[in-house]
């Protein structure tokens, strides 16, 4: 069975955040926001074969850890998993 | 004496540390990044520039190539010394053979120029920079690990890029590796008008010699 994953990284808590920092200094100075508290990650998309639901979110997991993020500094979240036809 | 730079996909100082090698008196041979085996070689250089696009983060999928495997079995086998220079350092750490992270600089600038930098021994030198990614981070217990194991071979003095500790290379556990943001090979000949690059390869020939 295939199984889409959307997953979100960015930097843990107290990981100094330059890009963040620099959207916040134009949020804060343009008005359009006083206190914005930015954060920046990247986002993927990727599709898991498993012979359960199980196989297949432990497979993420490993993908997470070792190639998606470097957990020294990044953390991961999956924002979502689900069931699909194989269509991207 | 002889030495292998690899090259990956998007390796561009290869050219640069190959003529730097040779010019200190080693023999040196390019490596492409599917070899899976270094045995043949005293030293190993991971030179600067960029591997698979840099993508995800600087040197995140290096470490997945099959001549990093080669490079890992390398170390264990103490067979001779390994130097990741830029990029180089960044798949070091990204493989876990050296600790800690190179994440974005402090300015968020991709910082070209030369950086005045202090050698563990005291000596004083210049060597150019150039990277994006060159903020040295570490949890703090490897920190305390780093300096209790006197790990910490070059730092800046002027920390242009933030980075903890004022870090700007560092030895493994064992002494078999080096990783360093700055550029020794593009300080290495006279017509550069600066050589303290030298000072690095006269590090690694040390090195050598200690495991002679």
């Amino acid at each position: 069975m295939k199984y889409k994953a959307d997953i979100v990284v960015t930097l843990k808590n107290g990981v100094r955040d330059p890009q963040g920092s620099a959207i916040e200094t134009v949020l804060k100075r343009t008005g359009m926001e006083t206190d914005p508290n930015v954060a920046v990650g990247k986002y993927f998309s990727v599709v898991v074969n498993g012979e359960s639901e199980q196989e297949a979110k432990s497979k993420l997991a490993n993908i997470c850890q070792e190639v998606l993020s470097n957990p020294v500094l990044e953390k991961y979240e999956i924002e979502r998993f689900e069931l699909t036809g194989g269509v991207r | 004496m002889k030495a292998a730079v690899i090259v990956f996909p998007g390796t561009n100082c290869d050219r640069d540390t190959k003529a730097a090698c040779e010019g200190f008196g080693w023999e040196t041979d390019y490596v492409w990044h599917f070899e899976q085996s270094l045995s043949n070689y005293d030293a190993v250089f991971l030179p600067g520039g960029f591997s698979y696009g840099d993508y995800i983060r600087s040197g995140r999928l290096a470490k997945f190539s099959p001549v990093m495997k080669a490079v890992k079995e390398y170390v264990k086998a103490q067979r001779g010394f390994v130097t990741g220079i830029c990029n180089g350092f960044q798949i070091l750490c990204e493989t876990g053979l050296l600790p800690g992270v190179l994440t974005d600089n402090w300015n968020t600038r991709f910082i070209c120029k030369n950086s005045r930098l202090k050698i563990k021994d005291g000596k004083e030198i210049t060597l150019p920079i150039a990277h994006g990614e060159g903020r040295y981070l570490a949890e703090e217990d490897v920190l305390i690990e780093l300096n209790e194991k006197d790990m910490i071979f070059l730092t800046y003095a002027d920390n242009p890029n933030g980075s903890v500790g004022d870090i700007a290379g560092l030895y493994d556990r064992e002494r078999n590796i080096i990783g360093m943001m700055p550029h020794p090979e593009r300080a290495f000949f006279a017509e550069t008008g600066n050589t303290d690059g030298r000072e690095i390869f006269k590090i690694i020939e040390q090195a050598l010699a200690v495991k002679k």
